[in-house]
């Protein structure tokens, strides 16, 4: 063997807190090295879903000239609230989204994150994929020096790591910046399928144009059968991705299988028409880290920074997440030039990561919505009563049965003070708020 | 000692599906592999290398620009040199306009460093003719040495080599004169997890490029489409082979089982070689 191997930086996880770390570091004239388990960057991923592009433009100015793989511009996005046999639907619609390039797109990341890789490839990163970092290296000191891998000769050195690592956060545990695995109690599964359908059929189906429009939807109440949770419909170029997120403590307490929890969804007499003859390509299920606010790791320690999934950079409420991992990777890629400027790699030096994000959307939004998973799951009603409330009404008021208006009204009053008296719909909307403003 | 290795990228058959419309390969999204067996041809390409104590390992392909990808991959088990042989005029080939062209990069090759030993998989997994190697071996009238399994002896100096291939009844030993080319059985050399230092390297490395004209001309008549006699008549999925006959030796005794079948074997044999006394008379 032939000396160490060294680089400036090393990057565990090719997803886009990683990439834009890379990309970060890279083009500030860093030799990086990306580490990722995957035979391709994506390849571990299941993410089908919405994708804004606000933090790929702070990481990649000229990001729509290089061409992304993006499936649909979001010209339509809303919720559909489910009960089991109806659904209101709230959709917003407007001639606003039609430029280009568009706040949100559809993407899918099996597509997404090869493209992105290869910008960092481009700005002078190296991409090794097909190996697995088995363990951060430290010194005697406990500073973080490298990693090694399950490769022979595996042993890679650089005076900083930057563990972008998904939410599976083994080297984060190990980095001693977070104490253990997530609990159950906050950490969401989700289950989705890519249903192909002709780019002109799904048009039709969801009154789209053109290839240059496409629907976002966020489906609660019925779809995870009132609990805490949401289900999704998102439309893609020849094709829909569908699923249910909920968290995997429901999962566990109400004996719930996820996909029979999809299959249900996909029977919903409103959604199924628009899956009908499609043919599913893809089933899969994905963990998402929902640990919010107070339970994030530690950012940094010596030698080493976390970003993304493993950090728990995610905004449920609204379903963000890969533009949080975006601007946290290319903060962390900062601080790292900034770290090779100073020589100075010690956690004191690298926690200015964190007062970085603490001025950006990423901490800001966690911190408002941090008591969000909590209040969800204290406030089952939200999901459940009200939702089926409010499709019963709506069928009330939208149907006629030759009865006067005034009585139509009480009866619906009625309704809602059998269900839910009218002190508990006044606490709970003190308490959206309040979770709402944080 | 100069081993070259003839690749080819593949799909990844155990993800393909069949077009239950047209009965065709669904090749769109399938993700494409080095052939399995060539990967093994690398390993022994390198291993052998390893033996001797020195040398260079050259992997060639003809095949998409995206086959780079492939050669890359033997790079990263250890091949020194990879050439890919890249042009749309060489789109079409059959296995004769193949093997003309890889016949024609080897001797290229060969007179830039003289080849000991050339490797090939026993067949690929995507057309499955296992034509391509020894129509290689042909064209440069050298010993052909299909189906090896092991190299037991390998003597730069006395040009000579010990090589068990695998037939039906066994092993069968050969000795022959070098240069030789082997098609070789995936027992020839189990696959190593390549160090990460090879992977770093085959992360930087740019395969050369040969098109049909450059570095060296290619015969424009011998090569894709025009240099491809092989015409496919139809392709489909032959019917299941129907029935057999179960007979029991404890009902029948031994000699009268034995001799059904002798009979049953006989009657075969003749249907089957009809045909071919039609042609030969």
């Amino acid at each position: 063997m032939t000396g160490r191997l060294t680089f400036d930086a090393i990057v565990v996880g090719a997803g886009p807190a990683g990439v834009a770390a890379a990309l970060t570091m890279a083009r500030g004239g860093l030799n990086v090295i990306i580490i990722e388990r995957g035979r391709f960057a994506g390849a571990k991923n299941l993410f089908g879903g919405v994708f804004y592009t606000h933090a790929l433009a702070d990481v990649l100015p000229d990001y729509w000239e290089r061409k992304p793989p993006f499936e649909r511009p979001v010209t339509e996005q809303g919720y559909w609230m489910l009960s089991p046999d109806s659904a209101i639907r709230v959709m917003h619609k407007s001639e606003r989204y039609l430029k280009e390039p568009a706040d949100a797109y559809t993407v899918l990341r099996a597509r997404f994150d090869p493209w992105f890789a290869e910008q960092a490839v481009a700005a002078g990163a190296l991409l090794i994929t097909r190996t697995t970092v088995t363990r951060l290296l430290k010194d005697e000191r406990g500073r973080v020096i490298g990693v090694d891998t399950d490769r022979p000769e595996g042993q890679v050195y650089a005076p900083i790591v930057i563990i972008a690592e998904g939410v599976n956060n083994l080297l984060t545990q190990q980095a001693g910046l977070i104490a253990s695995d997530l609990p159950p109690k906050y950490v969401a599964l989700a289950v989705k399928e890519y249903i192909n359908l002709p780019a002109k059929e799904l048009q039709t189906r969801f009154g789209l144009s053109g290839p240059r429009e496409g629907v976002a939807i966020d489906v609660f109440g019925d779809v995870t059968l009132g609990l805490p949770g949401t289900g999704f419909i998102y439309t893609d170029q020849s094709g829909i991705s569908i699923g249910v997120g909920m968290l995997l403590d429901e999962f566990v307490t109400h004996r719930l299988r996820p996909y029979e929890v999809l299959e249900r969804f996909k029977r919903h007499p409103v959604v199924r028409p628009y899956l009908e003859g499609g043919e599913v390509r893809e089933y899969g299920a994905h963990l998402i880290p929902e640990m919010g606010y107070d339970r994030m790791p530690k950012l940094a320690g010596d030698g080493v920074m976390v970003a993304g999934d493993a950090a728990g950079m995610v905004d449920a409420l609204h379903r963000e997440g890969t533009n949080l991992a975006i601007t946290a990777g290319k903060m962390a890629g900062e601080t790292a030039l900034a770290a090779h400027q100073a020589g100075d790699f010690s956690a004191a030096f690298l926690s200015q990561y964190r007062r970085k994000l603490e001025g950006t959307f990423v901490l800001q939004d966690m911190k408002q919505y941090r008591r969000m998973t909590d209040f969800l799951e204290s406030s089952p009603q939200f999901m459940g009563t009200y939702v089926n409330l409010l499709n019963e009404a709506a069928l009330r008021y939208f149907t006629a049965h030759g009865i006067p208006k005034r009585t139509m009204e009480h009866e619906i009053l009625k309704m809602v003070r059998e269900r839910r008296s009218f002190t508990g719909v006044a606490w709970d909307m003190l308490k959206l708020m309040r979770a709402m403003r944080g | 000692m100069h081993a070259v290795v003839a690749i080819k990228q593949v799909p990844d058959t155990s993800n393909v599906r069949i077009d239950p419309e047209t009965g065709t390969l669904i090749r769109e999204g399938v993700p494409a592999i080095v052939n399995p067996y060539d990967i093994h041809a690398v390993e022994a390409a390198v291993q052998l290398k390893e033996r001797v104590g020195g040398g260079q390992v050259t992997v060639i392909t003809m095949g998409p620009p995206k086959a780079a990808e492939a050669l890359l991959e033997c790079v990263e088990q250890g091949a020194d040199r990879a050439i890919l042989i890249s042009d749309r005029k060489f789109g079409g080939a059959d296995t004769l306009a193949t093997s003309y062209v890889l016949a024609r990069a080897i001797e290229v090759i060969n007179a830039e460093l003289p080849v000991d030993i050339i490797f090939f998989g026993k067949q690929a997994i995507d057309g499955d003719t296992a034509q391509v190697g020894p129509g290689v071996a042909t064209r440069l009238n050298i010993p052909l040495i299909t189906y090896a399994v092991a190299i037991e002896e390998f003597d730069l100096a006395a040009r000579r080599a010990v090589v068990h291939r695998r037939v039906e009844q066994g092993i069968e030993v050969l000795e022959t004169t070098l240069p030789v080319l082997l098609t070789v059985e995936k027992e020839i050399a189990p696959v190593r997890h390549a160090p990460l230092p090879r992977l770093i390297a085959a992360a930087r490395y740019q395969p050369e490029v040969w098109t049909a004209t450059s570095p060296v001309p290619f015969d424009p008549q011998q090569i894709g489409l025009k240099g491809s006699p092989t015409v496919v008549g139809k392709a489909y999925t032959p019917a299941p082979r129907s029935g057999g006959e179960v007979i029991s030796v404890a009902a029948l005794g031994l000699d009268a089982v034995v001799a059904r079948a002798m009979a049953v074997i006989e009657q075969a044999h003749i249907r089957n070689l009809q045909p071919v006394t039609g042609v030969v008379s």
